[in-house]
């Protein structure tokens, strides 16, 4: 199995898995979504809120906020040692307090930590009009995003096949149709040849809108270009919410995976009474 | 308010709002605005292009 970035920074990633199975390419994808823990906002404590909006609508706001996210500092609440009271290894708090007129941000939230800020200071909560206030404190809890979106690190987070393009030369008159028909710019006529883009391949949707044109232009039963997708390679792209860089949440999914398949194991051998061979293991 | 987050793909667009507004309203094409925003997916580009800001509208009925 074999990693090649093609871009990587904190907010985005893109990425060719290869020599995988496509179970594995989407357990991976799956857990960067569903089990790499951050903290969001989950418990709010209302003390005065005449703003325009109800006090659920607020909080539902304040839930959707991205916070940064240490998990070398915060442990889900199930897991802490002061048993789900709340204390500052499981719970940051923050405190919010606005008098109108003017618009409430999500830098205004004061964080207790702060390192758990919220990852955009932009965000418009509210609008506040002359007279009115808000006072709250709010508690963000670490969770994953198996039960609620706001815990998830990833915005957009997916896969597709990496796409292979076969021209039959012998039949291919480089008449141009799946040139104009390509919505991804994929394809060009060069030296009346039929060819690929140079560094455009990897857009390639598999649409098949090229095989199309190709049989419309009277050329047969067999389209002189065929795209396939390569079952064994996926073209990853992965964004960050801001919670933490994309690098840290592939690692903390692909910890997550072994961390399964190692209990997996554990339990068979305590399940069969035979110890796992550690050449079987690895 | 304009929400918090995209609703197809979870991306944080609300703090691109009060730019958006502010150039739409000086004349610019929105194409371009979204374009120059960063916003490249069209789940969240209708975010903006759609909403329709009423909290003004209620505060009168307090």
């Amino acid at each position: 199995m074999d990693i090649a970035f093609i871009k990587l920074d904190d907010k985005a990633a893109k990425f060719v898995l290869s020599g995988a199975t496509p179970a594995f390419a989407n357990t991976l994808r799956r857990a960067m979504i569903s089990e790499v823990p951050t903290l969001a906002i989950e418990d709010v404590r209302i003390y005065d809120n005449t703003s325009v909006v109800f006090d659920e609508i607020l909080a539902h706001r304040l839930g959707l906020i991205p916070i940064r996210t240490d998990l070398s500092v915060y442990v889900p609440r199930s897991e802490c040692t002061c048993g789900e009271a709340g204390c500052p290894i499981c719970t940051s708090t923050y405190t919010l307090s606005v008098e109108g007129p003017r618009t409430v941000y999500s830098r205004d939230l004061i964080p207790q930590d702060p390192g758990a800020v919220p990852a955009e200071e932009d965000i418009p909560i509210i609008e506040l009009f002359e007279g009115q206030k808000i006072v709250l404190e709010a508690h963000a809890i670490v969770s994953t995003g198996r039960e609620h979106v706001k815990w998830q690190p990833t915005t957009a987070c997916g896969y597709k096949n990496y796409p292979v393009v076969r021209i039959n030369e012998a039949i291919c008159d480089a008449c141009g149709m799946c040139i104009e028909e390509c919505p991804r710019g994929v394809l060009q006529v060069e030296d009346r040849r039929l060819q690929v883009v140079e560094e455009r391949l990897e857009l390639c949707s598999l649409c098949r809108l090229c095989e199309r044109a190709c049989l419309s232009g009277g050329i047969g039963e067999e389209p002189a270009i065929h795209i396939d997708a390569d079952e064994s390679r996926f073209i990853f792209v992965v964004e960050s919410d801001g919670s933490m860089p994309v690098q840290e949440i592939i690692e903390r999914a692909l910890h997550y995976i072994q961390k399964k398949s190692d209990d997996l194991v554990e339990v068979l051998t305590e399940i069969s009474g035979v110890a796992v061979d550690e050449e079987i293991r690895y | 308010m304009i929400p918090v987050r995209c609703f197809t793909c979870g991306k944080v667009i609300s703090p691109a709002w009060e730019k958006y507004k502010e150039r739409r309203d000086a004349g610019e094409d929105p194409k371009e605005i979204l374009d120059d925003l960063g916003l490249e997916r069209y789940c969240c580009r209708r975010m903006l292009l759609t909403h329709k800001e009423i909290v003004e509208d209620l505060n009168p009925y307090q």
